[in-house]
C-alpha cells in the first residue's frame, strides 16, 4: 500500500545538525587580550590599516600590540548595539564615530579625557593654538569624551556656483549677475540648442543636489538665500542663522518664502530638471557629467568643476560669483554658505573606552595622532608613497602613484583621510594636491561674499556647541516634525507654487509645530557661547 | 505532472475562451517578471552612465565587464561564499529537523496542549526584546562570533512552523494513522515512515524557505559577528557595493571630495552585478528542488 | 471558504479527542511521544525569543545606560503619550494602513490567483519555466528595487513613463507625486513577491488527487468550474492560515523601500511609523521611545490577529491555536 520512504534524508539531517551541536563548544569571541583594540570606522574605499606605512608608528606610540577592528559599512547600526552591549574596543577612531547624541546616553562608557590632558601634550597644545578645537571638544560641564581634528587647508565653504561658459559664448551671453539675469540666461538654454549637437530640447538649464526630508544641504538653491543678504551654514541644514546676535530659523523668514518664489517662477517656465525633486545624489552626478563631450546641465552647483562635471567637459565651466536678487543689493551685502567648521574640522574624531584596561597606552595612541608627522601623514598618506617631508616644516602632497585615480581617491584609498584624528599646523607649508587647489581656485569668484561673513558675528556655529542630553533629544523631537512639513512644503511650493499664498498659515503651522522652542533653545546656547568667548 | 484533461477530445467554447486567457495571461506574467529581470543582466554589463539617463532597455550598451571583475577580483568573495554554503546547509537541516516533528505534533487533534504551544509560537512572531537583549543573550551564550549565531537562533520560524502544521493538519488523512496504529505503528514510526515521506511537497517548500532566509541573512553577521573571516556572502557584497557607492557627501561628510569620480561612474554597474552574483546559485537550486513537488501526488494516490 | 471544513478529517478529530481520555499521567504515557517531537522547537524558543524579552520594559523606563536595560527610572506610559500627542500621530496611522492594507490586499489575492493559473499550464518544463521565472524577482534586493523604480518612472527617460505617454498622459511624475506614491509601491512589492508566495499554493495543489479532477471531468466540468470547485477548496486551508497571519500586519509596512522611496513631495503619504521611528528613535538614541512605539505597534497588531483568529475559528474552523 505504501512505498516504502528514503530514510536518508532525516538521517543525514540529523547527522549534521548533531555535528553543528557539537561544535557549538568550540569558537567564540576573544583574541589578544593583551592588546590594544582599536576601532576605525574608514571610509570604503579605504584599503586595509597594515597597507598603510605610519600605522607602524602608532603601534610603536603605543607599546603594546595593536589590534585594529575595520568597519567601512553600516556602522550606525553596528554601533547602536555595540554601545547600548558596553561592549566597546579601547579606542573608537573616525569622525563623528561617537556622536554627541551617544556622549550623552551612553554615561559613564566613554573616558572623560579632560583629567587625562596631562598625557596629551600635542592636545594640549592643540587647544591652544587653535581654540575652536577646544570648544569643539568640551561638553558645557566641562567633560571631554571625544577630539576633534584640524585640517586648515580646505576651503571655507563646500559649495561653488558653476555656468557653461561655452553655452554662454555660443549664444553670446554674459554671466548672469542678478535673479533676473540669471532667469534670461536659463531661458536662452532652454529655448536655444546652447550645446550645439542640434537638439535644442536635450539641455536642463538648472540642476542642484536633492534636498531629502531631514534638512538642506551642499549644492542646494539655499544659497540664494545669500543674494537677498542671509548667510547660511552648511548649505542650510535646519536653517538656523544669526543676525545682530539673535538666532532665527529661515524656513520662516520672508527672503526664504522670496526665494522659493523665485525657484517655482523658474520651475514653471520650464527651466529646472524635472527630477530635482526626486533624483538621487549618484543621478544628479551623473547627469552633470553629460554624454561625451556634449553637456548636459547650463548651471548648477559642485565642489569642483571635474567633480560635479566629469574631467571631460568641467573646462566647459567657469565657477562664478554669488548672484544678487536684483540690482539694488549691494555686493557688501552678499553673502553665501560658510562651511568652514565642517571642512576644516572633523567632529569627534577619537574617543576612548572608560574600562579600558591598557589606558597608558590608549592615551598615547591619541597623543601619537595629534604629533605633527603623523598629522599629515594619516590625512594625505604616508611619507614616500604620497608626501615629500622637504624638512623645515615644509611638505610636497605628491600625485597619485596610481595613475588611473585622481587625487581624492588615491587619498582616501591609501590612508584614513579626513576620517582620521589630527593637527595640521599653521606654521607649516605643504603643497597641496591638485584636488584641494581646484577647490580653493574655483572658491575666488565668492571670496568677496564669504569676506562679508563674519564667523563669530554672522552665522550659527552650530560645530561649535555642544548641547546638553534633554535639549539634543527635545530639538531632535521638534526637527522632525518641523522639517518633514517644511521640506513638503519647499518642494510642493517649486513644483505647484502657491508659496505667496499659503505663507502665513505656513508659517503659523511652523510655530504650533514648535519652532518657536527651538529656535529659543538654539538661542540660549549661543548666549552661553558668546558669554564664553568674552 | 498527470495530465487531467489528456482525454478531453473536444474543446467546449468555455474551454476555448479559457485557454485565449490562459495564454494571454502566462505571457504578461512571463513579460513582467522576465523583463526587469533582463534588465538587471543586460544593466550589469553596460555603461552606468547609459543604464541611469534610461538609454539602455533593450539590448546592453557600451558593453563593460568591469563590475564582474571588481566583484570577483575580491578575494574575500570566496570565503563568503564557503561560508554561506556551510550556514545555509547546515542551518537548514537543523530548521528541519526542528520545525517537523514540531509540525507534525502540533497538527496532531488528539495532542491537547497544542492549542496553548502553538499561542506560545505564535506570541514571538509579535513580540521580541529587540536587539539589545539579545546581543547580551548571545554573549552569555559565547555565540558572537562564533559561526553557530547563524544557525542556532534563527532554528525555528514560527511562520514556516505553523505552514508545516496547517499541512500535516489538512492533508494527512486521518484513516492512515489508525490503520498505522492498529499496525502497531507508534508516534515517531507513523512520522518517519509515513506522514513524512507524503509530505515531500511541503518539506520542499519550507526547505526552501528556509534556505533562502539563511542565503540572505545579511544582519546577523553586521551585528552579532565581528571576525570577518566568518562573514557571509552578503556582508562581503555588500562591502564590495559600499566601496563603490557615489557619495552623497560629496565634499561633504568633511570633504569627501569626489571621493572617486571613478567610483561614482561604476556604483551601479557594481550593484547589478552583485544582484547576479549573489542570486544565481538560488535560482539554479529550485528546479531540483521542484521535483519533490510531484511526490504530492503520492497523498492523492493514498487517499484514493 | 466553508469547503475547508470538508477536507478536515472531523470525525477522527472527534474520536481522537475522546480516547484522549484524563489525567495527565495517561496524557504522558500515551503522548509523550508527540512531546519529544516538539520539545527541540519549545527549547529553542524559549531560549532565543523568550529569554531577550525583558528588554521589552524599556517602552516604560528611562534608557539608562549606566543603570542597566532593566534599571532605568520607572516612567510608565510617558513614551506611549508622548507618541500619541506627537502632532503626527493620525498622519502616520492613517499612511501606515493605508499602505500596509492595500499590499496585504493585493499581495494576497495575487500569488492565490498566480498559482491557479500556473497550475492549468500543461507540460512540466513550461510549467517549472514559468515558476521559475516569476519567483525570481523575489531576490532583487530593496536597494536595487528603488534604483529601477528610478530608471523606469524618471519623468523624462523612463521607460513606463514613455509607454503611458502614448495615452497621452505626459511628462507623469510617478515618484514625486502623493497620489502615485501608493500603487507604485504596492504594484512592485505584489510583482517582486507574487511568484515566490504562490509557492506554497503551487505545493497545496500538488497534493490535489488526479481521481478529483477525472471525477470532475466525468461529470461534465468546465475548465472554470474545476479551478473553482476543486482548486480553490484545496487552497483554503492554507489561505485560511495566511489570512490570519496577514491580519497581524495591519500596522506593519517594510521600512527600507518606503524610506528609499521618500521625498519631499510623497512625504505626506509616505511618511509611516517605520519611518519615523527610525528619524525620531533610532537616530538619536531614544531607545525607549522607539521600544514604546514598537510595542503599539505590536499590540495593534498582535490584537488584529486574535480578533482574526477568532473569528476564523468560528466560520471556518480552521486557527492558529
Amino acid at each position: 500500500m505504501l512505498t516504502t520512504p528514503k530514510r536518508r534524508g532525516p538521517a543525514a539531517l540529523a547527522t549534521l545538525a548533531s555535528a553543528a551541536l557539537l561544535l557549538s563548544a568550540c569558537g567564540g569571541g576573544g583574541g589578544d587580550s593583551d592588546a590594544l583594540q582599536i576601532l576605525v570606522v574608514k571610509h570604503p574605499l579605504t584599503g586595509p590599516m597594515e597597507d598603510m606605512g605610519w600605522v607602524a608608528a602608532i603601534e610603536d606610540a603605543a607599546g603594546v600590540p595593536v589590534e585594529w577592528e575595520e568597519v567601512s559599512a553600516d556602522w550606525d547600526q553596528k554601533k547602536s548595539t555595540m554601545l547600548a552591549a558596553g561592549d566597546i574596543p579601547d579606542l573608537i577612531v573616525g569622525t563623528n564615530a561617537v556622536t554627541d547624541a551617544d556622549a550623552v546616553t551612553f554615561t559613564g562608557l566613554f573616558e572623560d579625557l579632560s583629567d587625562d590632558m596631562d598625557a596629551l601634550p600635542n592636545v594640549q597644545a592643540m587647544f591652544e593654538a587653535v581654540p575652536e578645537t577646544e570648544l569643539m571638544a568640551t561638553r558645557p560641564d566641562g567633560e571631554v569624551f571625544s577630539l576633534p581634528s584640524y585640517r586648515r587647508f580646505w576651503p571655507q565653504t563646500a559649495t561653488r556656483q558653476y555656468v557653461n561658459q561655452q553655452w554662454l559664448d555660443n549664444l553670446g551671453l554674459e554671466q548672469p549677475t542678478t535673479w533676473d539675469e540669471l532667469h534670461e540666461v536659463l531661458l536662452a538654454f532652454k529655448d536655444e540648442d546652447a550645446n550645439g549637437n542640434g537638439d535644442p530640447d536635450d539641455e536642463i538649464p538648472v540642476d542642484w543636489s536633492p534636498a531629502g526630508e531631514t534638512g538642506f544641504g551642499y549644492f542646494q538653491p539655499t544659497v540664494f538665500l545669500g543674494s537677498l543678504g542671509l548667510p547660511t551654514t552648511n548649505g542650510g541644514g535646519s536653517g538656523y542663522f544669526v543676525e545682530d546676535g539673535r538666532v532665527g530659523n529661515f524656513l520662516t523668514d520672508p527672503r526664504y518664502m522670496e526665494l522659493v518664489s523665485f525657484l517655482h517662477d523658474l520651475y514653471a517656465d520650464g527651466l529646472v530638471s524635472q527630477e530635482v525633486m526626486t533624483q538621487d545624489y549618484s543621478t544628479y552626478q551623473s547627469v552633470g557629467r553629460g554624454d561625451g563631450d556634449t553637456a548636459k546641465v547650463g548651471f548648477s552647483w559642485g565642489w569642483t568643476a571635474s567633480d560635479r562635471f566629469g574631467p571631460q567637459i568641467a573646462d566647459q565651466y567657469a565657477p562664478i560669483a554669488p548672484l544678487a536678487a536684483d540690482a539694488s543689493m549691494s555686493a557688501a551685502d552678499l553673502a553665501w554658505t560658510y562651511d568652514s567648521y565642517s571642512l576644516n574640522y572633523g567632529l569627534n574624531t577619537i574617543t576612548m573606552s572608560a574600562q579600558s584596561e591598557k589606558k597608558d597606552a590608549a592615551l598615547k595612541v591619541i597623543d601619537a595622532f595629534y604629533d605633527q608627522d603623523l598629522s599629515l601623514q594619516a590625512l594625505w598618506g604616508e611619507f614616500g608613497q604620497n608626501i615629500e617631508d622637504l624638512g623645515n616644516g615644509a611638505y610636497t602632497v605628491l600625485p597619485p602613484a596610481d595613475e588611473t585615480l585622481d587625487s581624492s581617491s588615491w587619498k582616501w584609498t591609501t590612508t584614513l583621510a579626513d576620517n582620521s584624528p589630527g593637527w595640521i599646523r599653521d606654521d607649516i607649508e605643504v603643497t597641496l594636491p591638485v584636488d584641494i587647489q581646484e577647490a580653493v581656485e574655483d572658491e575666488a569668484p565668492l571670496t568677496d561674499a564669504l569676506a562679508n561673513i563674519d564667523p563669530a558675528t554672522d552665522i550659527w556655529p552650530g560645530e561649535l556647541i555642544k548641547m546638553g542630553a534633554e535639549d539634543s533629544s527635545r530639538l531632535s523631537l521638534l526637527h522632525t516634525d518641523l522639517l518633514g512639513q517644511a521640506m513638503q512644503r519647499w518642494a510642493t511650493w517649486i513644483t505647484e507654487g502657491g508659496v505667496e499664498s499659503e505663507w502665513d498659515s505656513y508659517v503659523e503651522e511652523m510655530e504650533g509645530l514648535g519652532l518657536t522652542e527651538a529656535v529659543e533653545i538654539h538661542q540660549r546656547y549661543y548666549d552661553e557661547y558668546r558669554a564664553s568667548l568674552e | 505532472m498527470t495530465r487531467p484533461f489528456a482525454a478531453l477530445r473536444r474543446d467546449t467554447p468555455g474551454d476555448i475562451a479559457f485557454k485565449v486567457l490562459l495564454g494571454l495571461g502566462c505571457a504578461l506574467v512571463l513579460f513582467t517578471a522576465l523583463y526587469p529581470i533582463y534588465f538587471v543582466v543586460i544593466a550589469s554589463v553596460s555603461d552606468p552612465a547609459m543604464v541611469s539617463t534610461g538609454q539602455v532597455w533593450l539590448v546592453p550598451r557600451d558593453l563593460s565587464w568591469f563590475g564582474y571583475e571588481q566583484i570577483l577580483a575580491d578575494e574575500r568573495i570566496w570565503n563568503g561564499y564557503r561560508n554561506t554554503l556551510v550556514y545555509a546547509l547546515v542551518g537548514t537541516a537543523l530548521n528541519l529537523l526542528v520545525t517537523m516533528p514540531a509540525a507534525f505534533a502540533l497538527s496532531r487533534r488528539e495532542f491537547r496542549p497544542r492549542r496553548v504551544l502553538m499561542f506560545f509560537f505564535a506570541f514571538t512572531m509579535f513580540f521580541s526584546g529587540g536587539l539589545i537583549p539579545m546581543y547580551l543573550l548571545l554573549r552569555d551564550l559565547s555565540l558572537l562570533d562564533n559561526w553557530l549565531v547563524f544557525v542556532l537562533p534563527s532554528a525555528v520560524n514560527v511562520f514556516n512552523l505553523i505552514i508545516a502544521r496547517s499541512f500535516f493538519e489538512h492533508s494527512l488523512p486521518e484513516e492512515l494513522h489508525e490503520a498505522a496504529s492498529i499496525d502497531g505503528a507508534n508516534y515517531f514510526q507513523f512520522f518517519l515512515k509515513i506522514a513524512l515521506p507524503l509530505s515531500m511537497p511541503i518539506l520542499s517548500v519550507i526547505g526552501l524557505y528556509y534556505l533562502v532566509q539563511h542565503w540572505n541573512d545579511f544582519f546577523t553577521g553586521l551585528v552579532f559577528v565581528r571576525d570577518y573571516d566568518l562573514q557571509p556572502l552578503q556582508i562581503v557584497l555588500r562591502d564590495i557595493l559600499i566601496s563603490n557607492q557615489a557619495f552623497s557627501g560629496g565634499a561633504g561628510g568633511a570633504g569627501g571630495a569626489g571621493a572617486g569620480g571613478y567610483a561614482q561612474q561604476y556604483a551601479d554597474q557594481i550593484k547589478y552585478g552583485v544582484i547576479v552574483v549573489s542570486t544565481l546559485p538560488v535560482i539554479i537550486l529550485y528546479p531540483f528542488l521542484q521535483r519533490y513537488f510531484e511526490k504530492g501526488v503520492m497523498i492523492g494516490a493514498v487517499k484514493g | 471558504m466553508t469547503a475547508a471544513t470538508d477536507l478536515r478529517p472531523a470525525a477522527g478529530a472527534e474520536r481522537a479527542r475522546r480516547r484522549a481520555g484524563a489525567g495527565p499521567a495517561r496524557h504522558f504515557r500515551r503522548q509523550w511521544q508527540l512531546w519529544v517531537m516538539v520539545a527541540p522547537a519549545i527549547a529553542f524558543v524559549a531560549v532565543f525569543a523568550y529569554v531577550p524579552m525583558y528588554g521589552l520594559q524599556l517602552a516604560f523606563r528611562e534608557f539608562d545606560f549606566a543603570a542597566g536595560l532593566a534599571g532605568g527610572d520607572w516612567v510608565g506610559l510617558k513614551y506611549f503619550r508622548q507618541f500619541f500627542e506627537s502632532p503626527q500621530f493620525w498622519t502616520l496611522i492613517r499612511n501606515t494602513v493605508v499602505i500596509s492594507v492595500s499590499t496585504l490586499v493585493v499581495g494576497f489575492i495575487a500569488p492565490i490567483a498566480l498559482a491557479l493559473l500556473v497550475n492549468q499550464v500543461l507540460g512540466r518544463r513550461r510549467k517549472q519555466f514559468l515558476q521559475t521565472a516569476t519567483y525570481l524577482p523575489h531576490f532583487i534586493s530593496v536597494v536595487v528595487i528603488v534604483g529601477m523604480l528610478q530608471v523606469f518612472l524618471s519623468p523624462s527617460s523612463g521607460l513606463i513613463t514613455r509607454f503611458v505617454g502614448l495615452f497621452g498622459v505626459e511628462g507623469a511624475n510617478f515618484l514625486g507625486s502623493a497620489t502615485a506614491f501608493v500603487p507604485v509601491y504596492v504594484i512592485s512589492d505584489v510583482w517582486q513577491h507574487a511568484g515566490w508566495n504562490s509557492i506554497i499554493y503551487l505545493a497545496a495543489l500538488a497534493g490535489v488527487s488526479p481521481q478529483l479532477y477525472e471525477a470532475a471531468r466525468i461529470d461534465g466540468a468546465g475548465r472554470f468550474s474545476i479551478i473553482r470547485h476543486i482548486d480553490v477548496p484545496a487552497l483554503a486551508p492554507t489561505m485560511i492560515v495566511l489570512l490570519i497571519l496577514n491580519m497581524g500586519q495591519v500596522l506593519n509596512t517594510g521600512f527600507e523601500k518606503i524610506f528609499l522611496m521618500q521625498n519631499p513631495l510623497n512625504l505626506e503619504v509616505s511618511e509611516v511609523i517605520a519611518t519615523y521611528v527610525y528619524k525620531i528613535g533610532i537616530l538619536s538614541n531614544q531607545f525607549s521611545y522607539a521600544t514604546a512605539i514598537g510595542l503599539f505597534n505590536t499590540l495593534i497588531n498582535f490584537a488584529f490577529l486574535v480578533v482574526a483568529n477568532q473569528i476564523a475559528k468560528r466560520v471556518s474552523n480552521t486557527s492558529l491555536w
